[in-house]
């Protein structure tokens, strides 16, 4: 099995998944119920995780189509845009639900302007990730009616491709995206490290968890620098990042959103204070998070000696 | 220069340059970014704390990760040094290398300032830190990101490294 089938299988995440977290948290504003939001969070927060293998697999699936009688390159491009459009919306729900969850860690309660944020940065992915699906079935069934509503002007440059040419054709933006993606890998890599290692023992007499947690938004900060700053280069050139290696990667990349959610929501590791010796599993879901995180930099450093980039 | 030839032309070096084996160049490259990832990101954990982030964490006890902020650093001088050996002449020829050095050498000594001022006084955490304190936070972020930067302009500028 190709990943152009998994982009078949993945795509199912962020329409039907994304489409439950809404009920769960419309539901919860509804009937003012705070276990029923966080449960609308999560959601919102795994689809965003899961919706990055869901885009990149996109070109995959392009690669495969490409031969197939009936294809349209103009409805491909359309689909592709519309689905970054909905992607960067995702994202932006994910980050702002795991403030929300953040933030829920911190104080048992969540803050109203997040709430609101979520609730409209929601609704409009709902919208976008409608609109991106709609034109991808299209693609797959060229001769139903969907894909005669949908306008294609193949001499209009999409926006997917006009961006991908304007990081291509500026010099300096290339350079620049990569330095800023070690400057997140870095401030991601000192998060990971100093959080999971206190959970293995170093520093167990000075850290509690609770006052540690507290970097951890400095993380997640370093990681969206490396989400906008990878999608960059996907977006620039989406050939390149194809096959098992990158494949591999942004897989690493969900297992580490899972791995993270195991700290936030789970009681065990808030209880861990000063002095205190994490409890195995607490131990084992630290040294995995070490392990993830380094083969995400592994997989990337990889790509262009074991994967199809340059 | 007679010297630096005979370096890069070592049979070590051209088997690091030239071998298709993951353990040579990619794989040291590969140790250069995660050492970066160590010293960098948590050195970075310290400023921000100093900054104001995370007010629950003591300054004073982030110490504890020193040991293992230096062995990303001794890495990074190690598979460094094997990096500039193996392409000495183009490296030594480059001004951006220099400016790479001394951004480290800035923020190392930055480090030790920090270590000595801020992390090893008797601060009391409850009260707002002097404005050296955070003067040095700042400055040690900016001289790591002046060493990603030249780090990253190196296969850019001049054309020495490759990728």
């Amino acid at each position: 099995m190709n990943s152009g089938y998994l982009h078949l299988v993945l795509n199912h995440f962020p329409t039907l998944g994304f489409s439950i977290g809404l009920v769960f948290f419309a539901m919860a504003l509804l009937v003012k119920k705070e276990e029923l939001e966080r449960a609308g969070l999560v959601i919102f927060f795994l689809t965003a995780a899961v919706t990055i293998m869901t885009y990149v697999s996109g070109s995959d699936a392009q690669q495969a189509l490409k031969e197939t009688p009936g294809f349209s390159e103009g409805l491909m491009k359309a689909h592709e845009s519309a689905a970054l459009v909905a992607f960067a919306f995702m994202e932006m729900t994910g980050f702002f639900s795991w403030i929300g969850l953040w933030v829920w860690g911190r104080r048992s309660r969540f803050a109203g302007w997040n709430r609101g944020v979520v609730l409209a940065l929601s609704l409009i992915t709902f919208v976008l990730m409608a609109r991106a699906a709609y034109f991808g079935g299209a693609i797959r069934h060229p001769e139903t009616e969907a894909a005669a509503t949908i306008p294609v002007d193949p001499s209009v440059p999409t926006l997917a491709r006009s961006w991908g040419l304007f990081v291509q054709d500026t010099s300096w933006v290339w350079p620049a995206c990569e330095t800023l993606h070690f400057v997140g890998l870095c401030l991601l890599f000192g998060v990971v490290m100093t959080v999971n290692l206190r959970m293995l023992g170093v520093g167990k007499t000075l850290f509690s968890f609770a006052a540690l947690y507290q970097l951890v938004p400095l993380g997640m900060l370093g990681f969206t620098l490396n989400l906008v700053t990878g999608m960059m280069f996907f977006v620039a050139t989406p050939e390149q990042y194809t096959g098992f290696l990158f494949f591999l990667k942004m897989a690493l990349v969900v297992a580490g959103a899972l791995n993270l959610l195991y700290f936030m929501l789970w009681k065990t590791p808030s209880q861990i204070e000063q002095g205190d010796d994490a409890p195995i599993v607490s131990k084992l879901v630290a040294a995995s998070a070490i392990l993830i995180w380094v083969g995400v930099v592994f997989c990337g450093h990889m790509l262009p000696w074991l994967g199809n980039s340059f | 220069m007679d010297f630096l030839l005979k370096i890069e032309e070592s049979g070590i070096c051209q088997w690091v340059r030239e071998s298709d084996s993951l353990f040579a160049f990619p794989g040291i490259l590969l140790l250069h970014t995660l050492g970066m990832g160590l010293v960098v990101g948590i050195n970075a954990m310290v400023d921000f704390r100093i900054l104001g982030f995370a007010p629950a964490v003591r300054i004073q006890s982030l110490q504890r990760f020193f040991p293992i902020m230096w062995v990303g650093f001794w890495i990074n001088a190690i598979t460094g040094t094997i990096l500039l050996a193996v392409n000495a002449t183009k490296m030594t020829a480059n001004p951006d290398f220099y400016v790479k050095l001394v951004f480290i050498a800035l923020a190392v000594i930055n480090v030790r300032m920090l270590k000595k001022h801020v992390l090893s006084s008797d601060f009391d955490d409850k009260r707002p830190l002097p404005m050296n304190a955070k003067v040095l936070a700042i400055t040690s972020l900016l001289f790591w990101l002046g060493a990603i930067i030249s780090g990253r302009l190196l296969a850019y500028v001049g054309r020495s490294s490759g990728v």
